[in-house]
């Protein structure tokens, strides 16, 4: 009897339905913020708003439907944790070093109030298999250095709107909260200060977003790799 | 030279030493929020903490307390007394609380009433001071006369405004130093001038 053939490969699935869901949210805030209803004469506006108000309710119901599919399909996010040594050291764990990515990545853009940004589970393995046996072997911060250029690289976060990138005061909410995961993974903490450790690793990515900014841009890992050395142990 | 106000208790438990945690981002924040917290309830006001402004001010404090910091051990006593002023220089700075309602419980001619802000922020610097002391020292710091004299908040209120080194020579006096005032935030100055006067 010939063996049944492998389940096929479930994180771009997962990719796939948090885009339809990202989509579907994006999709009908950008419709309903763009119409100019106040610009326009009394009686057409009322139709037009009457409308709107249509659409908008069947933009909701799609996006309740996506969602609640999305949920039962995905199930919960697993709870990161680990030492960035021990994830990068591993064999074969890219999955989970993608899973935990994509679960702290959401949290730290809750804090930076850009929670709808989409994450790519997909894109933050590419990067993850991207490091070269020898990044593998770095100290803590050249790991952390390389795997933040790769993530970059590999585009682990996309569709970050205007009002997203309006609550960061400075640089990019993407740089920003790959900075922020990266200094949590290096920091000492223990399984119950794992959540207030990423608050605080979020904090000082805001904080260092000038200097780290101006390292994400020149894809200067050296530099990067200098800020994680100095802050990894301050989280 | 008194005891500090007793609102030490205040500051969150921590199973490392109080020097090592007060370097670490999560614990401080939590240290500021629950001290500057149980300030507010014992004068009878609300403050409100700008979270990405208090991250800024960690990081600049870190920064200067490294840059600073002396080669001999000896120094060390001093230097942890130096370190809880570059901490109140950069809270004044970039004042990260505001006052949401006015202090209730608090005398009119007192500091809490004259700038809660300030009075907030000197209290939490002067409360992990002396938690790290009695730590590593086995020292309770007592605080001077100065911290009920409200020419002395006066005076650091407006020129903490113009220049906030002066908040370091400002809590060296409420340790009971004589500071520098030409350079408060230059630690070889300040044990220079030390040395002179002994």
């Amino acid at each position: 009897m010939s063996n049944p053939s492998p389940l096929p490969d479930p994180m771009p699935l997962r990719d796939a339905l948090r885009g339809m869901r990202h989509a579907m949210r994006r999709g009908g805030e950008t419709f309903l913020d763009a119409m100019p209803v106040d610009s326009l004469p009394r009686p057409v506006a009322e139709l037009a708003g009457l409308v709107l108000r249509e659409v908008g309710e069947i933009a909701n119901r799609a996006n309740q439907v996506a969602s609640g599919f999305a949920r039962l399909a995905l199930g919960a996010d697993p709870k990161p944790h680990g030492s960035l040594h021990l994830l990068a050291a591993g064999h074969g764990d890219e999955d989970a070093f993608a899973k935990g990515m994509y679960a702290a990545l959401r949290l730290v853009l809750r804090r930076l109030h850009a929670p709808s940004a989409y994450v790519s589970e997909t894109a933050a393995r590419s990067a993850y298999l991207a490091l070269t046996p020898d990044q593998r072997l770095g100290s803590q911060p050249s790991i952390g250095a390389a795997l933040s250029l790769a993530l970059v690289e590999a585009k682990v976060m996309r569709g970050t709107s205007a009002a997203d990138a309006a609550h960061v005061p400075v640089g990019s909410v993407e740089h920003m909260a790959i900075f922020a995961v990266m200094l949590w993974l290096q920091s000492n903490r223990s399984e119950d200060q794992d959540e207030a450790a990423l608050e605080s690793a979020t904090d000082l990515a805001v904080a260092l977003a000038p200097e780290a900014g101006v390292a994400f841009r020149a894809r200067d890992s050296k530099r990067l790799e200098t800020l994680f050395a100095e802050f990894a142990s301050h989280v | 030279m008194s005891e500090l106000p007793p609102l030490s208790g205040s500051l969150p438990p921590t199973n490392e030493p109080l020097r090592i945690a007060v370097r670490r981002m999560r614990w401080f924040r939590a240290a500021f929020d629950a001290y500057i917290s149980a300030v507010g309830a014992r004068i009878g006001c609300t403050y409100k903490i700008d979270e990405a402004k208090l991250a800024g001010i960690f990081v600049r404090w870190l920064r200067a307390v490294e840059q600073q910091k002396p080669g001999n051990v000896k120094d060390r006593h001093d230097y942890f007394e130096f370190a809880a002023g570059l901490m109140l220089r950069e809270l004044t700075a970039d004042m990260p609380v505001t006052l949401i309602s006015a202090p209730t419980k608090a005398a009119a001619a007192s500091a809490a009433a004259f700038w809660p802000e300030g009075y907030a922020c000197t209290m939490f610097c002067l409360a992990v001071h002396s938690a790290a002391m009695q730590q590593e020292f086995q020292d309770k710091p007592k605080v001077s006369p100065a911290i009920d004299d409200l020419r002395h908040w006066w005076s650091f209120k407006e020129n903490a405004r113009m220049d906030a080194s002066f908040s370091v020579g400002f809590l060296l006096t409420l340790l009971g130093h004589q500071p520098n005032w030409m350079m408060p935030d230059v630690f070889r100055a300040r044990l220079r001038e030390e040395l002179k006067g002994s």
